[in-house]
């Protein structure tokens, strides 16, 4: 089984560094991991949207993904270009002052994390998007917290450093403000699916 | 197994390095750019040379003479860029060097470019077409292969998603057996000496060894594709034992096409993918097989239809055949559009086989 998530918001938010960060996590994990970023413009501001395929054998999933089992919502801005492309019952992590400005979803498994709150307390409103990385750690054990922590170290350049205590904090912040595991994925699949393929 | 996070072009240029690619001469060009980047960062530490050539006819030409001298050779741009080297690349497989051209194509509208090609003279360039990094890994080693066994341009034509999704991948290193010894390779003897060796379009030579002449080297070469157009042809089939459609497709399209025949077969549906993997040799024979008892052959390709000629030329009653893919780009025209979508694709399968029993 492969796991799919979208991660949204505006271009400087983070978006594709929280996506790179749980990529990397995974990877250190032993996961396959897929990583895609659609950003418009390539400037602050824009759509931002971050795409992340986890699984346990070399990935099937699209680079575009028709769907998705969950998304990471950092704002309402832009929500539209994944909003339809979830799954019934997909798992919606919402930053907490933007989740009622979301569409009414068919019945999400609605999550809020007051991520820029947590953010601000941590030292930066910045690392919004890494407490909602590390609460989509928490909740799912996709990867683990401590493998977050340790992707976004590997992550932040030199010229930033001094960043990285915050973001840290951030994500432990992220990952305490939801129950753990309360939406647990697991790679294993009863079935497996049918494979017919013949290179020559 | 320790996998790297690597975007396509990383995996690319890791892969050609360990294949031995030791010059690149490449022109940066939307979405080219990071391949020239990623070269110009790893060719240094192997012990090689990337250079950011003035413009992409200077930079095969660089490719071509590095190539030349017995080097691993390769230049890359993006369709617009490759359509400036056209020439090179003719007189390339012309004159017999083996140089690797790196088209990262901002749609599939290159077909015709890569498999046409746009130079004079009997020619044509093994054009490899991999629908994901997975393959391009391969593809990338590959094609130094096919082109020193042979003394051919060969082009790897990929796209924007295989550019930069990033994906977890090994980088292996790939034996895909011995080539004949570069024996003429320039080496640095002069004329006079009598030893000097000639790279040369016409086949001409020199007083001691007068060469074929250009009717008999342009005759050996046009049989020399001949040979690897019956020997080189590659393809993937998937459910094509019992599809009652096929839907043939390339590169990414390939990729998208496989993912909705997979979902099409659970719900029942008999469809199956065909996919060229080398673009030229086209898998003709292989094709008219799969195809035989299929009542429907679909054609899946961003573009107004090129792919789709060489599939009328190879399958049995051409009446079957019709397209399902058209012209898409996303705004700002350097991208794949919205057609390279799993639910447009399954929708238009699904609209060209209603009615047709």
């Amino acid at each position: 089984m492969e796991e799919d998530l979208f991660i949204s918001g505006i271009g400087g938010q983070g978006i594709q560094l929280v996506g790179k960060a749980l990529a990397l996590a995974a990877i250190s994990e032993g996961l396959y991991v897929m990583l895609t970023g659609e950003y418009g413009g390539h400037m602050r501001g824009g759509s931002s949207v971050g795409s992340v395929v986890f699984g346990k054998s070399p990935l099937k999933s699209l680079p575009n993904l028709p769907s998705a089992a969950a998304v990471i919502a950092l704002s309402d801005q832009f929500f539209e270009n994944v909003g339809g492309r979830l799954r019934p019952a997909s798992l919606v992590l919402a930053e907490e002052t933007i989740a009622d400005k979301l569409p009414q979803l068919e019945n999400p498994k609605l999550v809020t994390v007051p991520a820029i709150a947590l953010a601000t307390e941590a030292g930066s409103r910045m690392a919004a998007g890494m407490a909602m990385a590390g609460a989509y750690a928490a909740l799912t054990g996709v990867v683990t917290v401590d493998s977050v922590v340790a992707a976004m170290k590997e992550l932040v350049p030199a010229y930033r450093r001094q960043h990285v205590e915050t973001n840290e904090r951030a994500i432990r912040a992220g990952a305490a403000a939801v129950p753990p595991l309360a939406y647990p994925v697991s790679f294993d699949e009863a079935g497996a699916e049918p494979v017919q393929g013949i290179v020559a | 197994m320790a996998l790297k996070l690597l975007d396509g072009s990383e995996a690319i240029v890791e892969a050609a390095i360990l294949a031995g690619a030791r010059m690149y001469a490449g022109y940066p060009m939307s979405p080219a750019t990071e391949l020239v980047e990623n070269m110009a960062r790893k060719m240094p530490e192997s012990g090689g040379v990337c250079i950011n050539a003035a413009t992409e006819i200077e930079g095969i030409n660089i490719a071509m003479g590095a190539a030349a001298t017995g080097f691993r050779a390769a230049t890359g741009s993006c369709g617009q860029g490759l359509a400036l080297m056209q020439e090179a690349i003719a007189e390339a497989a012309l004159n017999e060097t083996p140089i690797v051209i790196f088209n990262m194509a901002r749609n599939q509208q290159d077909y015709f470019q890569a498999t046409r090609g746009g130079g004079w003279g009997d020619y044509r360039t093994i054009t490899l077409s991999p629908k994901d990094i997975y393959e391009a890994v391969e593809h990338a080693q590959l094609a130094f292969h096919l082109a020193d066994k042979y003394r051919v341009p060969v082009i790897f034509l990929g796209d924007n998603l295989l550019a930069r999704t990033q994906m977890g991948v090994e980088v292996e290193k790939i034996d895909f057996g011995p080539l004949p010894e570069k024996d003429w390779q320039l080496d640095g003897t002069s004329g006079g000496t009598g030893n000097s060796r000639q790279i040369w379009t016409f086949g001409g030579g020199k007083a001691n060894n007068p060469g074929p002449g250009p009717d008999g080297h342009w005759r050996r070469i046009a049989e020399k594709f001949d040979m690897i157009a019956g020997c080189e042809a590659r393809h993937e089939e998937v459910f094509m034992d019992d599809a009652e459609v096929a839907v043939i497709a390339f590169g990414t399209g390939g990729r998208f096409v496989e993912y909705v025949v997979r979902e099409l077969r659970q719900e029942g549906v008999k469809v199956g993918m065909f996919r060229p993997i080398t673009l030229w040799p086209f898998p003709g024979e292989a094709l008219e097989q799969a195809t035989e008892d299929c009542r429907q052959v679909l054609v899946f390709e961003l573009n107004a239809g090129q792919m789709i000629d060489d599939v009328r030329l190879n399958v049995a009653d051409r009446k079957k055949v019709s397209a399902i893919g058209g012209v898409s780009f996303d705004e700002s025209g350097l991208n794949l559009g919205p057609l390279m979508d799993a639910r447009v694709i399954r929708e238009r399968i699904l609209t060209a086989m209603e009615g047709v029993a």
